[in-house]
């Protein structure tokens, strides 16, 4: 998995890539955790993901409620078709609010 | 004796009496003789003598003690040459006054030796009609230079104590020789015992029992559970008895335990034995066995018999049903690479199967009457309320009752289904692998997160193949994949090494995967999905699982520990 995270106007988008399991998924949390730590809204860019389980889903969770409690935004953005599946299946579809792409993204947390 | 002298007869009696002192206490009886023919060669004022005995094939005597100016000692003579010859050969005593009067003298040994032979006296060394060989005396040294007949019977005397000394000598030396093979078949039984398997618990399904007929035994049976629960087992004859067939046991069993353990199917399995077997056996010697693999959950046994003894299916219902070897024994001939040997598959459908060897319906009754396979039915019969342990633990004493010894080994394994058709009838319908069900793939993985990957490739290349569409083959992937984070995570949690056995099947309309972990049993009743109205991070992996399967559920525990988990995924 890799990752990317632009300041982009006020505004943190993070870019993950790749397969977010169960050997990657502790790096996702800790990015996300720390990005969330910065006090910026968050666009999470979830279109290079072709793959995430649920201990990915969980690090989604996780940052999204610490990012709440500190009332920062925090959405999804231009979700693959396969994660969209996964967090559809969990539920989440209904807990994290997904834009269709980053823009959308970034305009919702603005 | 009465024609002794009375003083020189004291001397003799006394003679007589050191003699058998040193015969019965000895360790070396060739030391002692040779101090004993010393002895008896002064008594009698001999110039030398000699001590002959034949040899194994009574066709030498052999020199093996002299006295005198010259040393004879491993000198060898035709068994009837000479007067020491003819002394065995009569089995009496006698003087030869002068040797050049008696044509049967050999004086080859005299024109060897530089010595010159005029009278001799010589007694066999017999008891009874054992013939052991003889004492001779040459030349009486002064008086008339003669051996007179007090002479004659003072060396037969001492002559017999001599050989009766030898013969129990010789006894000993057989005794304990004896007793160093019987320590050594006692040991090499013992190794053979535990090439068998240890007694099962009661309700385990398969069972043996085994009596040599001799202390070891050239028959073997063995069994071990699967890590998914299937029981493994073999059960063979060597032909003929004794060491040579012991060790050929010994080469068998070990094959088994040891292919077996990762070839589960039993045509395979014999086939790999056979060209093992075939490449080093000697000549004339073969295997006939069975070996097969039982699943508790179905109550099927795949077996294959490789010129064996058919095999008795106890229904219970009470018939019997007998399935016939379909290939010749093991050991015979290599065969071609791959060959397999036939599998015939039986559902036991809560019966008891048989095998056995040769020495059980050829076995002996109390009665004198021959078991026979009737009689064996019967028995088995009669005592099919009987735990099955306990039922074979009948057969074997019925047979070793007979004043007669065992005539064969007699070895019986017996795989119960009983227990396990009424866990099937009263537990909830075990599915099961049917015989239209198609294993796709089979691999053993280590249990840690960087092998998931892997693990999802194969699985999503699988499900494709078998049929799924692209989403389905993505949603089964993503619930193995789950399924396997469980097992690395919770059942194996701080278990290092850990492996997941995933098995692959298509069964109709249905893709089954099997998951089999190593890890302590785990109780089903724990593994529940979450309620997803709390939401937090984990725990959603179980209920991905339940929302992406048609059917999750965990096996009954394998018998040899760990944990079976059943996802099945109907294809569209």
């Amino acid at each position: 998995m890799k990752h990317q995270i632009k300041e982009n106007d006020g505004a943190l988008v993070i870019a993950l890539e790749g397969d977010v399991d169960l050997k990657t998924s502790p790096d996702a949390r800790k990015i996300l955790l720390d990005a969330v730590g910065r006090n910026l809204p968050i666009v999470v860019d979830l279109s290079g993901v072709q793959y995430i389980d649920s201990s990915g889903v969980a690090s989604l969770i996780e940052a999204f409620q610490k990012a709440r409690k500190t009332g920062r935004k925090f959405v999804l953005a231009a979700v693959s078709d396969s994660a969209l599946r996964v967090l559809n299946l969990a539920r989440m579809d209904k807990v994290f609010a997904i834009c269709s792409n980053v823009a959308e993204g970034l305009a919702k947390v603005r | 004796m009465t024609t002794l002298h009375v003083a020189g007869r004291d001397h003799a009696m006394e003679l007589v009496a050191a003699l058998g002192r040193d015969f019965s206490s000895t360790l070396d009886i060739e030391l002692t003789l040779a101090g004993a023919l010393r002895r008896i060669a002064d008594h009698v004022e001999a110039e030398a003598g000699a001590l002959f005995m034949l040899d194994a094939a009574a066709q030498t005597l052999r020199c093996h003690a002299s006295v005198g100016p010259t040393d004879i000692v491993g000198l060898e003579i035709a068994a009837d040459q000479g007067i020491a010859g003819r002394a065995v050969q009569r089995n009496i005593g006698e003087i030869v006054r002068d040797v050049s009067q008696d044509p049967q003298f050999n004086r080859a040994v005299d024109r060897k030796t530089g010595f010159t032979t005029r009278s001799i006296l010589c007694a066999p060394l017999s008891v009874k009609d054992d013939r052991i060989g003889a004492i001779q005396l040459i030349n009486k040294r002064g008086g008339d230079g003669l051996f007179d007949d007090d002479d004659l019977n003072l060396l037969a005397v001492l002559a017999s104590s001599a050989a009766l000394a030898i013969l129990n000598a010789r006894m000993a030396a057989k005794l304990v020789e004896q007793e160093r093979d019987r320590r050594e078949l006692e040991l090499a039984a013992e190794i053979q015992r535990s090439l068998l398997p240890q007694a099962a618990a009661e309700d385990f399904p398969v069972h043996g029992v085994n009596c040599p007929a001799r202390t070891v035994s050239g028959d073997f049976y063995d069994f071990f559970a699967l890590a998914d629960g299937r029981i493994c087992f073999a059960l063979g004859d060597v032909s003929g008895k004794g060491m040579n067939a012991a060790l050929m046991m010994a080469k068998a069993a070990s094959l088994f335990r040891c292919l077996g353990k990762t070839i589960h199917q039993p045509g395979r399995l014999l086939a790999h034995i056979n060209s093992e077997i075939a490449e080093t056996a000697t000549l004339g010697m073969f295997i006939t066995m069975v070996v097969g693999i039982y699943d508790s959950r179905t109550g099927i046994v795949r077996f294959s018999n490789a010129g064996h003894e058919p095999l008795q299916l106890h229904a219970p219902d009470g018939s019997f049903a007998e399935f016939a070897a379909e290939m010749p024994p093991v050991g015979i001939i290599a065969g071609l690479p791959g060959q397999l040997y036939p599998e015939i598959s039986v559902p036991l459908a809560g019966g008891a199967l048989y095998a056995f060897t040769d020495g059980v319906t050829e076995g002996y009754l109390e009665s004198g009457r021959e078991l026979g396979l009737a009689g064996l039915k019967e028995f088995l019969s009669r005592n099919a309320s009987e735990p099955m342990p306990r039922r074979l633990a009948r057969v074997a004493e019925a047979l070793t009752k007979s004043q007669a010894s065992l005539r064969d080994d007699v070895t019986l394994l017996a795989v119960d289904d009983r227990a396990a058709a009424v866990r099937r009838a009263i537990g909830p319908p075990t599915p099961t692998l049917d015989s239209a069900s198609v294993t796709v793939l089979r691999f053993r993985v280590p249990a840690v997160a960087d092998r998931l990957r892997l693990i999802r490739t194969v699985v999503g290349e699988s499900s494709r193949l078998v049929g799924c569409s692209e989403s389905v083959a993505k949603d089964v992937t993503l619930a193995v994949d789950e399924a396997c984070q469980n097992i690395i995570r919770h059942a194996y949690k701080d278990i290092p090494d850990g492996e997941i056995v995933v098995e692959i099947v298509r069964e109709g309309g249905k893709l089954i995967i099997l998951l089999n972990d190593f890890a302590p049993t785990i109780d089903p009743k724990t593994v529940r999905p979450r309620n997803l109205d709390d939401i937090r991070p984990g725990g959603l992996g179980t209920h991905l699982i339940r929302e992406i399967m048609d059917e999750v559920e965990f096996l009954e525990p394998p018998f040899a520990g760990g944990n079976v988990l059943r996802l099945v995924k109907r294809i569209a």
